[in-house]
């Protein structure tokens, strides 16, 4: 279930209003409309501002919802062949927020994600694969020093205020669940759900 | 009405703060142990800093208490069981002494070594006293769970060491004054 409305952070509100762009799809579309010798791998970095990861969790009957930051994006898309498509993204979890202050220390404390000694999570795909207008990015994330495959699901969209066609900036969308306790980060678990869904918003621009 | 201990009777400062600490320590017990059971939410989630500030209060509570008994020694209990019990009932008010004291610095340590702050009356945010550790986060709240409940059992015998004294102890302490059946108080 993804966070009420209220309570995403302003990247995945503005999210609402971008003009969404497909990863098999409509990646076609716009790689018809650029230039076609550029139908080939392209190499993009985050653009920090207006990328975050909105996570959830349950608690109780309500839930724990927060954001941590991205600090590294770094992608490779081939419009032309997802096969070739490479995507990591680095999270800073030392700056993990949460909607109370005792979410956000439990969080970043030892028996969570142990940001003192794991300050990073880090997310590399290995395979991606067409579904729907989207795409499932297969890879593995590594969350307070163990690595777990997961798989993401993938939209790409083209930023608010790009030329139609465009593909110098782009903002990816990947959100998937993982189970915290196959990290050991299972620290209260009779307060807080095994389930975080996690929302990975992050602004693109295409390098130099 | 006396503000400090006599030879035979109990001050109200004495009073006050004993009695003071009992309501407290029952109340946090209790407290402790309905968030242990509680579903967990927004709207009670101020419970656990409810249950920190009273520790904490009554951490500096029997800290004062201490200080006041060198300061107004409290009376020789009354000598009416025999100089084993009343020795038994000495060791009993040490263990519960240090255990008013231990608990809630472990509790203090155990919430640091979770990584989350002890904030008394939701406005000052005490330093932490362990550094953040999982090992030492599970030891240190398994620890003050378990001597809570010691305390608890201790607390019971020694409100039942009281109500079975039939020599004014329990009124000494609740109204200050000797038992006018057993006015004089056993050497220590």
């Amino acid at each position: 279930m993804p966070p009420a409305p209220h309570q995403r952070p302003r990247a995945l509100r503005t999210l609402a209003s971008a003009l969404p762009i497909v990863l098999a799809a409509t990646l076609a579309a716009l790689t018809a409309t650029a230039e076609p010798a550029r139908a080939i791998p392209r190499h993009y970095l985050l653009e920090t501002a207006g990328s975050s990861v909105g996570y959830e969790a349950d608690f109780g009957k309500d839930k724990i919802v927060g954001t941590i930051p991205v600090s590294m994006a770094n992608l490779t898309l081939d419009f032309a062949s997802l096969a070739n498509c490479r995507v990591q993204v680095v999270l800073d979890a030392a700056a993990a927020t949460a909607n109370f202050p005792f979410a956000a220390q439990a969080l970043r404390g030892p028996l969570v994600l142990d940001t003192a000694r794991h300050p990073d999570i880090r997310f590399v795909s290995t395979a991606v694969h067409p579904k729907g207008d989207g795409a499932l990015i297969d890879g593995n994330i590594t969350i307070r020093g163990v690595t777990r495959p997961i798989t993401l699901d993938a939209a790409l969209y083209r930023q608010r205020g790009t030329a139609k066609g465009s593909l110098d900036r782009l903002q990816i969308r990947l959100k998937g669940t993982i189970q915290r306790d196959a990290f050991n980060a299972d620290g209260w678990s009779s307060m807080v759900g095994n389930d975080v869904r996690i929302d990975i918003i992050a602004d693109i621009r295409e390098q130099g | 009405m006396p503000l400090r201990n006599g030879p035979r009777e109990f001050g109200a400062i004495s009073r006050a703060i004993h009695w003071l600490m009992a309501v407290g320590i029952l109340g946090t017990s209790v407290l402790g142990i309905v968030i242990l059971r509680l579903t967990p939410s927004l709207s009670n989630i101020w419970l656990y800093g409810l249950h920190k500030t009273i520790g904490i209060v009554l951490l500096a509570a029997v800290l004062l208490r201490l200080l006041w008994h060198w300061a107004s020694p409290t009376p020789a209990p009354l000598d009416s069981h025999g100089a084993g019990r009343a020795r038994l009932a000495r060791r009993a008010h040490w263990v519960l002494y240090a255990l008013m004291i231990a608990i809630p610095l472990i509790g203090w340590a155990g919430s640091a070594a979770t990584g989350i702050d002890v904030i008394v009356f939701g406005r000052w945010t005490l330093p932490p006293l362990v550094p953040a550790s999982a090992t030492a986060a599970k030891g240190l709240m398994a620890l003050h769970h378990w001597l809570a409940l010691a305390m608890l059992g201790l607390v019971a015998v020694h409100v039942a060491g009281a109500l079975s004294r039939r020599d004014g102890t329990l009124r000494r302490m609740i109204l200050g004054r000797p038992s006018p059946e057993n006015p004089n108080p056993t050497s220590r």
